[in-house]
């Protein structure tokens, strides 16, 4: 086991005559894969884990509860009406996908651009992606009027010789989101089989041997194993690269497409993009600060981590921010009265309430970020990362709602207001995650142990300091 | 089951009845049980109800004297299973005629249209004929009698019935009717008459009430006053330059509000040359004041003060002589007070137009201000020419409030045992200050025939049955005396019985056949050559040619009149103010009196202009209600003379300071399943001497509110939001006036600004029809009656105040109305919005399965079975004309109430998508006729349920392919532009622009909000 810190490192100023140290507190191989192999392999979880999972279950089984009686009643049991066609499902949709493009953001473009901070979070962020994707991929399937059909969607070959439409963004969704999970859940378990072999070469039951042997694929850590592991892994990340950009492209489209002002507008593609990031970061901070804290792994998401990422989302909220200014602007300048008045509407309307809380949490709260020691500071990084989720799914609802509720004819214009299976829906969608997230950190390795232990300083022949010790496998030649 | 004298043409048949399980089947043909919603009903015995009554139908109605059951097997001759067949008949309300054309399928009636053979109609219906057909199947309905003894109440049959009326009336015809008095409905039934005279022979000593809630007793005592005895007063509007309406409500509340309604937008119709203007002062919003070129609000009681000042200026300042010596006039209109600014210039454009105006007042003003209108439309020389009268036949019967405090004497003095209430439901909608349930229960024989157990009928001995109008023999006269006969269109689904029927019953003491009733009255009108043919002529064209009464000049009463006016003038109007409101009463637009309180059609009828539903209200003016600090949707207390209420209060634009606005018919406690509980008894502030309105009144906070389901305006709106809409309504609602016309008849394309607007793909075309239609916003006043129409057709749910209140209604045609200028005096415009099938269709494109596609013909079509339930559609919709199913609104409908649905159009399923179809069953029926004929589709051969039933032919439907089209013409026509047409989604249904006639001398100053 590494060393238990007491007080962060402060990683966050790199000296140039020294190799930038990105695991702290003189890490061995050994101690890294015993730390985060010992987390999975503790006999019996804590009082806490089971605590905890036992309140995301239940809110989970709500959820399920919800839709059950959602699929049984209709959809009136939601607060939607006549011009407020699609509510908290969709924007429940949004957000869950944008909070997934963290993973694959952090797993494929940094690969690719060669970030050896990314290996610490790279783990964490890709399983939160899957399971945002997951609690994604189930509003769509139940926001529609008849559940049993929604397989329509698929072009399935069918005696009818019926086609979906495939000029509707809808169908593109079905295969940017169907895309995007499959990509993302193979990049997931591909760099994790390295690890997995690692947990079954350590498996002390025969149960633990069996399954991680299984999932392990055989893998013995030959050179020709590092090899096509390599090549897969490289090819992967470029095949995932354009769809972090196109995947929230897509379901922006969804409203880009559409006529509805405050929805038809160019700009939505990079601002989702930008906006998915933004929250999908906020989410990784929001989980990783309490999760490296509970399981000691300050040495391994070091302040250097959280730091940068805290500056991601600076980058990111800017960029959003400029993009709600352009909104505006373009209104303005593009001259056409209905999408003038979406967006008076929206910002002085009866949805103002919403604006607003968008405003200051996805354009205000990152600013403090300007400031290092708001940024190095593990705690008001969770708060202010929370404030950005919040805002991140307000600005999904202000789109949406805001929009429909009072387009073109004003005879027509309404009030959507959620209803209590609305909101127990969302709230249990939360404890889906987290039963998600919970099994994760207990059965799987959270860290990429086999990627962390290549940016250490021992894998560096030209630092004569630190000599290799240990292997992947975690038997000590000493 | 009947012998009838043919019997050999269907001896066959008659061998098959006298089997004795065909008897059961024919004993059990709609049984009461049928229809109990928790009844298991199997299908199959449902068709076999259904299979007997296609049958019946296939024998001409089935109420005839050849009343027989044939095998669905066995096709009577000339009846084609599926094809529907049009039957013409009447009803009646408060005894005024409506004349229907009512659609039978397959024996079953389903839906309502005008007769297009009646002048008063000319094809066009009201929102409550529309529904009748939805009250027919209402498994509410009555459907056995029932005799109450204490608390304890037992099912009775007719024979029951009978044996208890066979002693109990025997004794009265021996006593010459003794302590038996009638109540009944106001009917113009010839047939009713000569009953009610039989009554007189048979019972010399029983008494005959007549009571209606809304009354027009006004009208009458005001023509009584002017001329000595009272006639009805209709109006030629199509003749009319100049319309001035004092309270009077002449496209909805009239006997001949259809006819007025067409022909007062027919006059202004500037295609054909034609423009006329209205006025109208009134207090609340009116469908006429709706129409209004100028509308001043004006409270009900300050009305009357307002004609005298005209009438004021007319006389004294423009020079108008009065038709007469009429002595101490002068000094009458002396007393009118100062006239406000618009007076000299409506006074002005009635000079002009001598001869070709027209001064209209309504029912709820009081007697005198009926006659001075009377006395100037003589003295401007419209009687004769815009104003006629004719003859009533009911003219010497005493005043509805007045009989019902005749009786209320008599059952207090002791003298009535027996009370027989014939229909109405006067427990509930009496006079406030006559305790109706008290006195019931003093009378120790009470029957009362309804077709509902309601208020009265629980309050009564004795409850029987009464048959639906659809299931009638009778009889009546329209407004001119046309006589039409009402006959059934299907077998009594109950045991009801009419009430000409049960008069026979009581004053023959042996039951009599509805038909053979009025086959006596008609054939007193019918030739005695060949009789026969013209009956069956008059049954086929639903009027009786040449029946109308002769227009009557009467000559004025000078003493009458000048008694008349100068007990109004003298009568000053009350100072209104924050402790002295004003109360309106005024019938429910969409219940009437209350009788249609459980047609959920109706409930859920948004108001024309409030756009509430399934409630009434207390509607207040802005300035009203920010002095008194009551918000909309606050609950009030309504305090009149002592009579409290609590009421919630509704915050509406146009409405005249101080005044409060109250619809009748609301607040039912036995109404049924959907009229149970809804809005607010206002019956229980309104006494006999305050049926129309009343000073007086105090409103109180509760500090409570109320929640109410409008499909408009569903939250009480930000300024931004409201600024929107009126700017925005202008670009929507193309306005101008004839002026503007004149100048250019152009102006709308010239106002209409659009940007260039190019495809990025290639345009379908089409070939051969391609459908479409046009609104003319000039015509279309807002009544509604498309919108039940619409209803009617396409199978549209019911879906209740909560789901209206949360914007789920299902209208597939709705009124968007919008107020313009300061809300006090608001200026409205309507405009009929339904799927208007574009072109270049948004829905079509984001539906991800393509459930909605273009047909060859341009319909935007939906497959319901194809829909998924995205909802993409209804929120890329510009128009949001798109409904969801957001549950299953089809969901427990009972057995009998789906018999109202028209087999032509599928019921849609939970979780699909649904709007207008521009009545494609009805495209497809007609392209079908014609093929089968070789022929192509005529021109005006197709109408669009809402098409049908428009009073002012508003609505225009047909092929734009066709370039001799109407609607193809109108679509040419300058007046026409597509709402939001700078979308190039190009919308099939195209809009004519509204133009207002403003009074020049008054554009600036009253009307003076920009003319953009």
């Amino acid at each position: 086991m590494g060393i238990l810190l007491t007080k962060e490192i402060d990683n966050t100023v790199h000296d140039p005559t020294r190799p930038h140290e990105l695991i702290t507190g003189g890490q061995t191989f050994t101690s890294v894969t015993d730390h985060i192999c010992g987390i999975v392999e503790r006999p019996g979880a804590p009082k806490a884990w089971w605590i905890s999972i036992g309140i995301t279950a239940s809110l989970a089984a709500v959820m399920f509860a919800m839709i059950a009686y959602l699929i049984f009643t209709g959809v009136g049991v939601w607060g939607l009406n006549n011009p407020v066609g699609w509510g908290w499902a969709i924007v429940n949709f949004v957000f869950w996908v944008g909070i997934g493009h963290a993973g694959t953001l952090i797993s494929a473009i940094l690969f690719l651009l060669r970030q050896k901070w990314r290996t610490s979070i790279n783990r964490f962020a890709e399983a939160m992606t899957i399971f945002a994707v997951i609690c994604a991929g189930i509003f769509p399937g139940i926001h529609v009027g008849r559940v049993w059909v929604v397989w329509w969607l698929f072009p399935l070959p069918n005696y009818q010789a019926m086609w979906p439409n495939f000029r509707s963004p809808l169908l593109w969704d079905v295969f940017a989101v169907g895309t995007y999970a499959t990509v993302s859940l193979l990049f997931w378990y591909t760099g994790m089989v390295p690890d997995l072999a690692t947990l079954r070469d350590r498996a002390t039951s025969k149960v633990r041997k069996i399954a991680y042997g299984f999932f392990a694929l055989g893998w013995r850590g030959s050179n020709r194993h590092w090899h096509r592991y390599e090549k897969a892994y490289l090819l992967l990340a470029g095949l995932a690269t354009p769809l972090v950009l196109s995947v929230h492209s897509v379901v922006s489209f969804d409203f880009a497409t559409a006529q509805v002002p405050g929805w038809h507008t160019t700009i939505f593609p990079p601002y989702f993009v930008a906006g998915a990031i933004f929250s999908g970061f906020a989410m990784v901070m929001t989980c990783l600060i309490p999760a490296r804290r509970v399981f000691n792994l300050q040495n391994f998401i070091t302040l250097y981590h959280l730091e940068t990422m805290a500056k991601i989302i600076l980058a990111t909220g800017t960029m959003v921010g400029y993009a709600y200014a352009t909104e505006f602007f373009i209104a303005w300048y593009g001259g056409n009265p209905a999408e003038q008045f979406a967006f008076v509407n929206r910002a002085f309307g009866p949805y103002a309430w919403a604006y607003w809380t968008m405003v200051s949490c996805n354009v205000i709260s990152p600013q403090f970020f300007w400031f290092k020691k708001i940024r190095t500071n593990p705690w008001s990084l969770l708060v202010i990362t929370i404030f950005v989720n919040i805002g991140m799914w307000f600005e999904r609802f202000v789109i949406t709602v805001t929009s429909l509720s009072r387009d073109f004819l004003p005879s027509s214009w309404g009030y959507y207001q959620p209803t209590i299976v609305d909101i127990l829906t969302f709230v249990g969608s939360f404890g889906l995650f987290f039963t998600l997230v919970l099994l994760f950190v207990r059965f799987l390795p959270m860290i990429a142990m086999a990627e962390v232990k290549t940016v250490m300083p021992q894998q560096h022949w030209e630092n004569k300091t630190a000599r290799p010790v240990g292997d992947y496998h975690g038997t000590n030649p000493e | 089951m009947n012998k009838s004298p043919d019997q050999a043409y269907w001896r066959s048949l008659e061998e098959l009845g006298d089997k004795p399980e065909f008897r059961q089947f024919l004993e059990g043909e709609f049984p009461a049980e049928a229809a109990v919603p928790t009844d298991a009903v199997s299908r199959r015995r449902f068709l076999q109800l259904m299979g007997a009554s296609v049958a019946m139908a296939g024998v001409v109605g089935c109420r005839w004297p050849e009343e027989k059951i044939v095998p669905f097997t066995s096709r009577p001759e000339g009846v084609d299973p599926g094809i529907p067949r049009g039957f013409a008949t009447a009803m009646e309300l408060a005894g005024e005629m409506r004349p229907l054309v009512v659609t039978s399928y397959d024996g079953r009636p389903i839906k309502v249209e005008g007769n297009a053979d009646h002048p008063l109609s000319l094809g066009a219906t009201d929102h409550f004929a529309q529904a009748l057909v939805l009250e027919l199947f209402d498994p509410d309905r009555s459907r056995h009698a029932v005799e109450r003894h204490g608390g304890t109440e037992h099912k009775r049959s007719w024979n029951d019935f009978e044996t208890y009326a066979a002693e109990h009336f025997g004794a009265l015809r021996a006593s010459g009717g003794t302590g038996l008095a009638f109540l009944v409905e106001r009917s113009s039934s010839p047939t009713r008459a000569a009953m009610q005279d039989r009554v007189r022979e048979v019972f010399p000593q029983a008494g005959w009430f007549e009571w209606e809630p809304l009354t027009r007793d006004n009208e009458r005592s005001g023509a009584a006053q002017a001329f000595g005895h009272a006639v009805a007063t209709n109006y030629r509007l199509g003749e009319a330059k100049v319309v001035a309406c004092f309270d009077a409500d002449l496209f909805q509340d009239h006997p001949t509000a259809l006819r007025n309604a067409r022909e007062y937008t027919a006059a202004r119709r500037v295609e054909d040359g034609r423009m006329n203007r209205l006025y109208v002062v009134e207090a609340g919003y009116s469908i006429t004041g709706g129409m209004a070129d100028h509308r001043f609000p004006t409270a009900s009681s300050a009305i009357g003060t307002t004609l005298l000042q005209l009438a004021a200026e007319l006389t004294t300042k423009q020079g108008l002589d009065l038709p007469g010596d009429f002595g101490g006039m002068k000094e009458a209109l002396g007393h009118a007070g100062h006239a406000p600014a618009w007076i000299p210039a409506l006074a002005r454009d009635l000079m002009h137009h001598r001869g070709a105006s027209v001064i209209a007042v309504g029912s709820r003003q009081p007697d005198w201000v009926h006659t001075l209108a009377h006395l100037l439309n003589r003295a401007l020389g419209n009687t004769g020419r815009t104003v006629v009268h004719v003859d009533l036949s009911d003219r010497n019967r005493p005043h509805h409030a007045a009989a019902m405090g005749f009786l209320a004497d008599s059952v207090g003095r002791g003298s009535v045992n027996t009370l027989v209430v014939l229909g109405g439901n006067p427990v509930f909608d009496g006079p406030a200050d006559t305790d109706m349930a008290g006195l019931f229960a003093k009378i120790e024989h009470t029957i009362h025939l309804s077709d509902f157990v309601n208020e009265t009928s629980k309050a009564c001995a004795w409850h029987l049955p009464r048959a639906h109008t659809l299931e009638s023999w009778s009889d009546v006269r329209d407004a001119e005396g046309r006589y039409s006969v009402v006959q059934p269109l299907i077998r009594p689904l109950y045991e009801g019985r009419t009430p000409i029927e049960l008069l026979a019953l009581l004053l023959e003491g042996s039951p009599a056949a509805g038909h053979v009733l009025v086959r006596s009255t008609a054939d007193g009108m019918l030739p005695v050559l060949d009789r026969e043919t013209a009956w069956l002529k008059l049954l086929q064209s639903g009027v009786l040619t040449g029946s109308e009464s002769v227009e009557v000049v009467p000559t004025l009463e000078g003493r009458g009149i000048v008694a008349g006016v100068r007990r109004g003038a003298a009568a000053h109007a009350p100072e209104l103010g924050e402790n002295n409101l004003e109360i309106i009463f005024q019938r429910d637009p969409s219940l009437y009196d209350g009788r249609f309180a459980n047609n959920g059609w109706l409930q859920e009828l948004p108001d024309f202009m409030t756009k509430l539903t399934w409630d009434n209200a207390a509607i207040l003016g802005y300035a009203t209600a920010e002095a008194l600090g009551v918000k909309h949707g606050d609950l009030l207390t309504l305090d009149v003379g002592g009579r409290t209420l609590e009421m919630a209060a509704f915050v509406q634009p146009g409405q005249a300071p101080w005044t409060c606005v109250v619809q009748l018919g609301h607040g039912r406690t036995a109404a049924g399943r959907v009229g149970d509980g809804t809005g607010f008894d206002t019956y229980t502030l309104r006494t006999a001497a305050t049926l129309d309105f009343s000073d007086g009144l105090k409103i109180g906070r509760t500090g409570r509110s109320y929640p109410l389901s409008t499909t408009q305006d569903h939250f009480a709106i930000d300024a931004t939001g409201r600024n929107e809409r009126e700017q925005r309504s202008h670009t929507l609602i193309l306005e101008g006036t004839y002026e503007e016309y004149k100048q250019d008849p152009n102006f709308v394309e010239h106002r209409h600004h659009l940007p260039p607007l190019r495809s990025l793909w290639e345009e379908r075309t089409y070939e051969g029809h391609a459908w479409g239609m046009t609104i003319d916003l000039n015509s279309c006043n807002g009544c509604n009656a498309c919108v039940v129409a619409c209803q009617a057709e396409n199978n549209i749910p019911v879906v209740g105040k909560d789901q209206v209140g949360r914007g789920r209604e299902m209208s597939w045609i709705r009124l968007d109305r919008y107020f313009q200028g300061e809300p006090d005096e608001a200026k409205v415009a309507q405009q009929p919005v339904a799927c208007v099938h574009c072109e270049m269709a948004p829905c079509e494109q984001v539906c991800p399965v393509g459930a909605t596609m273009h047909s060859a013909e341009g319909l935007n079509e939906m497959a319901y079975n194809r829909c998924v339930g995205t909802r993409y559609c209804a929120n890329n919709c510009p128009y949001k004309v798109r409904r969801f199913n957001f549950f299953n609104f089809n969901k427990d409908i009972p057995d009998v109430q789906q018999m109202v649905y028209n087999p032509e159009v599928t019921i849609r399923a939970r979780g699909v998508m649904e709007k207008c179809t521009y009545c494609v069953q009805r495209i497809e029926s007609v392209k079908i006729e014609a093929k089968n004929e070789g022929r192509e589709v005529r021109d005006g051969e197709i109408k669009t349920a809402c098409q049908q039933t428009c009073p002012t032919d508003a609505i225009v439907f047909g092929d734009l392919n066709d370039e001799t089209s109407k609607v193809a013409e109108l679509t040419a026509n300058e007046r026409s532009y597509h709402m939001l047409a700078e979308l190039n989604i190009k919308p099939r249904t195209s809009y004519l622009a509204r133009l207002r006639n403003p009074n020049p001398e008054l554009a600036e100053s009253s009307d003076g909000h920009p003319a953009h």
